[in-house]
């Protein structure tokens, strides 16, 4: 290495490029607002909105189910319902009142049992239960998990550190229509006696996708370890 | 803001809601066995190619909908029952490790892509 290439530690931005598709997202937007669909308050008023949402009335959906068999069958019977009693109204408290095309308003509890483990995928592009769960992580996004998790579940299943046995069934729900699933997993031993509250925290969004399964050791706002580089640069 | 049809008729609603009991009789039933067409879809569709001409069993019927074919178009003339079918991963697919021949797969498609078995 010579002394010009060196490296001169000037940040240099994570992502220096956009996509066609955000060109395009960027392209369509402003000739909605031109155009009069919508404008430029009714688009922040959305996007703002967007990012109140996360996973936590999806987690304590789970724990009331857990806790209270009635629940636990609203939940299967009418999930829309049994989301009011979370704070969550698919119909209503979106700004659009009526759901977009990637969240529709027919979600679906998916109940794993001893036997079953249900994994949701959307093979088309990223289709996911947002009013109850947030924005999607960028892996649940990418080409690689949407297209090894219909045909590979068990590798990529484990790759996120979950080995089912063989007597368990690995049931992959492709999420390419109208319906939004949620994964309720079973409850974890260890958990005896816990209130709404505890068992609220330990289902994870991972969890509730259905690639890791709840423990009571771990909770959705643990510290993440921090592995120190075995060879760190330069210095 | 400006309304489409298919706004105003959702709104306070919910989609796929609004389309209820506008697909007529539905022709499938939970537990009917099916096979995937392979229709063509030159211009726009959800069913996926992996599940094209596979069989698959009926588990549930989910809603009534346009069926995405027409819905990119804005049209919501007619309606369809959306099923949700079951597969095997070992009918999909050929090297599917017959030990784990319990592996199961399951997704929604629209009365047209499905024929009686």
């Amino acid at each position: 290495m010579s002394k010009s290439d060196k490296h001169d530690h000037n940040a240099a931005p994570m992502v220096d490029e956009i996509s066609d598709f955000e060109v395009l997202e960027v392209a369509v937007r402003e000739l909605c607002i031109e155009k009069g669909l919508f404008t430029q308050e009714d688009h922040n008023e959305w996007t703002e909105y967007m990012h109140t949402l996360g996973p936590l009335p999806a987690g304590r959906l789970v724990a009331k189910a857990w806790l209270d068999p009635e629940y636990k069958q609203l939940c299967i019977d009418d999930p829309v319902k049994a989301s009011l009693e979370v704070g969550i109204d698919w119909i209503n408290s979106m700004p659009s009142k009526f759901g977009t095309p990637s969240d529709y308003c027919n979600p679906r509890i998916l109940v794993d049992t001893p036997t079953l483990k249900h994994v949701v995928v959307c093979t088309l592009c990223s289709c996911y239960p947002r009013p109850i769960l947030g924005q999607s992580p960028e892996w649940y996004r990418t080409p690689n998990y949407r297209r090894r998790m219909v045909r590979w579940p068990r590798q990529v299943l484990s790759e996120f550190g979950l080995q089912l046995p063989e007597d368990v069934e690995i049931r992959v729900a492709d999420s390419n229509q109208k319906t939004r699933y949620v994964v309720m997993p079973i409850r974890p031993d260890g958990t005896e006696g816990w209130t709404e509250d505890q068992l609220t925290e330990i289902v994870t969004r991972d969890c509730l996708i259905g690639v890791a399964l709840p423990r009571a050791d771990r909770k959705a706002d643990d510290k993440r370890p921090i592995h120190k580089a075995v060879h760190p640069y330069g210095h | 803001m400006s309304k489409s049809h298919h706004v105003e008729k959702a709104t306070g609603i919910g989609d796929p809601q609004c389309f209820k009991g506008e697909a007529g009789k539905p022709k499938f039933g939970v537990g009917d066995k099916v096979r995937i067409r392979n229709l063509p879809d030159i211009f726009y569709t959800r069913s996926q190619m992996y599940l094209r001409e596979a069989e698959a069993t009926v588990v549930k019927l989910v809603y009534e909908s346009p069926p995405a074919e027409d819905e990119a178009w804005d049209n919501t003339d007619s309606p369809e029952w959306f099923y949700s079918v079951l597969f095997r991963q070992t009918d999909l697919w050929p090297d599917y490790p017959q030990k784990f021949a319990g592996d199961t797969l399951e997704t929604e498609l629209s009365e047209r892509w499905l024929e009686p078995l």
